[in-house]
């Protein structure tokens, strides 16, 4: 029997079902008898020990300066707080309720006071209460998971949903595959699974009850299937097609040193997108031709002051070292929507993807813009240096960025610390960007279409809702024909056109992709040679009727069934 | 009683983090240290306690022990909550 789903990092693993379950627990709210009121009482002091062993165990496998060994501590610290403990115990005797019931509502409790604290930053904590206060539930209940032990045999892990900071502590040796109920295709643990190259597949409605620990298990993330206890005949078959994986894995090394041409000669840029130093290192690695996307926000993500101008400098001078002369696209700071970041104050906002992100955050903290701009410039005068701008939607967004640029220059002459040239792009992921794109192309020599925030503001659908991101996917009519508007007004201006949407990463839309005329892709990491591989194999002409065809149809099975019956 | 007040000047307040690293410190003396912020009350030693009063950047903080190495402790915890981000 098996069990389809979404493939978000592909792949076969073969392991044991293992299933991470989340407090989901029907509690029973009737009084206690009284008589029972000192058992449950153990069974609260029982769990707290319970999850203190394992917290503690996972705790020794940190590093004591990274952040999550801190938060651990606080959670530690929590588990033995006396007035904690006597709350609780206090509600188990006075008011008779069960262990699971008493945690429930102190925990609640002291998240709501929380929540209601007048500092956001402070407030946001309550989350972290209400997780804890659930495995500590979970715990009382016989149900606290297995996430942060080892895994002593290949293991396939089944959940209905894993955030990025539960993915980050699970142990990666025998961690062979993971199937989770919810999620979409640009979720951040996707983003993270994909990067650690474990095969994935999200959005698959198995039934918990079918699958008990220990089941054999073939996820075969190539085709979208999960194997239950498979029988020998599909074992062996699974078997060959995991062995063609390897081989074809290994067969793509051989796209290594060869340049992203296709078979008549048609040449492609194909960059990386990263987010730290470590990254840049590995460019090379694949054979990329430079970097098409360096999200700096990531250099604030685990300090607690911002990055002056030097170390910034410092940090760009490096990247273009270790480069050596390849494409350095540096996108500017992109806060706010879901990225918070530790080192910045963050006024709360009701609809945050629709506020102050990206463009508009620095516009209006022109210091910090500035201190990112004259590092940028200084470092532009050892080496090529793209630079571009997020969530630009008007022509006056970039008066506004070219004036403080002019001011910038004239300010490090008068200091005599000298400046290069940039090329000037920006990042089109909102409708108004490619409707008003015309106005904005004389000032610009190359834009970078952003699928992921072009998909979520065209479609007004949040990109984190795994429910939404699947009803309404980058693959879907009305957004190719916002990349088609994009890239036709950027040929005709001669302007370079690029995309660093995560739709740049799937090999099997590259095809297309290449046949719409983008000049550049810039994917992530672990696609390259994959991506690489699929330009290198077809021709310009059978790409250019792919997008043809592709971008005549009218529903989004239609547009899949296109592009899958390619090949 | 030995008390001391102090205003806060981390950017994102003493967060769980500082708070963490505050109750441990706390925890090492025999006496009660107990902290008031915005009307309310807590034992420095009790992280639940703590991260209820709000303690953000900008506000004032009472803090105040009794008893065997009061001062110390106090001295000792106010250092804390105007170093801490």
């Amino acid at each position: 029997m098996s069990i389809t789903g979404i493939i978000v990092s592909s792949g076969i693993a073969f392991g044991q079902a293992l299933h991470l379950i989340h407090a989901e627990h029907h509690l029973d709210y009737r009084p206690i008898p009284l008589s029972n009121i000192p058992q449950q009482q153990g069974k609260f002091v029982k769990a707290l020990a319970e999850l203190q062993a394992q917290l503690t165990f996972s705790q020794a496998t940190l590093n004591s300066d990274s952040d999550n060994y801190q938060l651990i501590e606080a959670d530690l610290l929590l588990l033995q707080d006396d007035e904690l403990i006597e709350q609780v115990n206090d509600a188990i005797r006075t008011l008779q309720l069960s262990a699971s019931v008493a945690v429930e509502r102190i925990f609640a409790h002291q998240a709501n006071e929380l929540a209601s604290l007048d500092d956001p930053y402070l407030a946001n904590r309550a989350q972290d209460v209400r997780a804890l206060g659930q495995r500590v539930v979970a715990a009382i209940n016989g149900h606290l998971d297995q996430g942060f032990k080892k895994f002593d045999t290949p293991t396939i892990l089944l959940a209905q949903d894993l955030t990025p900071a539960e993915f980050a502590l699970l142990p990666r040796e025998n961690l062979c595959g993971i199937v989770l109920k919810t999620g979409g295709l640009t979720s951040h643990t996707a983003i993270l699974a994909r990067a650690a190259g474990i095969p994935a597949m999200l959005g698959c409605q198995f039934d918990t009850d079918l699958i008990p620990n220990g089941m054999p298990l073939v996820l075969d993330a190539l085709n979208g299937e999960l194997c239950l206890n498979p029988n020998p005949e599909q074992q062996a078959k699974l078997t060959v097609t995991f062995h063609h994986e390897q081989l074809r894995r290994a067969a793509l090394q051989a796209y290594k040193n060869v340049p992203a041409q296709t078979l008549d000669g048609h040449q492609v840029g194909l960059m990386a997108n990263v987010g730290n130093l470590n990254d840049i290192i590995h460019v090379s690695d694949v054979g990329a031709d430079g970097i098409g996307l360096f999200r700096t926000e990531f250099m604030l993500m685990n300090v607690s002051t911002l990055p002056d101008e030097k170390a910034q400098y410092s940090l760009y001078c490096e990247a273009l070292h270790a480069l050596g002369g390849k494409t350095f696209t540096i996108r500017t700071l992109d806060i706010g929507a879901d990225k918070k970041l530790p080192c910045l104050y963050q006024e709360q906002e009701d609809n945050p993807a629709l506020g102050l992100r990206g463009i508009r955050y620095t516009l209006a903290h022109t210091e910090l813009f500035k201190t990112q701009l004259r590092a940028i410039l200084r470092a532009a005068n050892h080496g090529p240096i793209r630079l571009m701008f997020p969530m630009v939607n008007q022509v006056e967004e970039l008066d506004e960025v070219f004036t403080l640029i002019a001011q910038c220059q004239d300010a490090l002459e008068e200091e005599e610390k000298g400046y290069g040239e940039l090329s000037y792009g920006i990042v089109v992921e909102t409708p108004a960007a490619v409707l008003n794109l015309r106005a904005m192309l004389p000032r610009l020599d190359f834009v970078s279409i952003g699928t992921n925030d072009l998909t979520q503001y065209v479609m007004a659908a949040d990109r984190a809702n795994p429910q939404l991101t699947r009803d309404y996917p980058s693959l879907s009519p009305a957004v190719l024909a916002l990349i088609n508007m994009t890239i036709l007004q950027a040929k005709s201006a001669n302007v370079k056109v690029s995309l660093c949407g995560e739709l740049a990463s799937s090999p099997h839309i590259t095809p297309l992709l290449i046949g719409m005329g983008l000049d550049e892709l810039s994917v992530n990491l672990n696609s390259l040679l994959e991506v690489k591989a699929a330009i290198c194999q077809g021709n310009m002409q059978q790409f250019a009727t792919l997008a043809h065809t592709a971008l005549q149809q009218d529903r989004i099975s239609d547009l899949q069934q296109c592009i899958t019956s390619y090949k | 009683m030995y008390e001391k007040t102090v205003t806060i000047i981390a950017k994102h307040g003493i967060h769980t983090r500082p708070a963490a690293l505050l109750v441990k410190e706390a925890k090492t003396f025999d006496c009660d240290v107990l902290v008031e912020c915005n009307g309310k009350q807590a034992s420095a030693k009790s992280l639940f306690k703590l991260q209820t009063l709000g303690l953000y950047y900008g506000v004032t903080v009472k803090v105040f022990a009794e008893g065997e190495q009061a001062q110390l402790a106090v001295d000792k915890v106010s250092e804390l909550l105007i170093t801490l981000s």
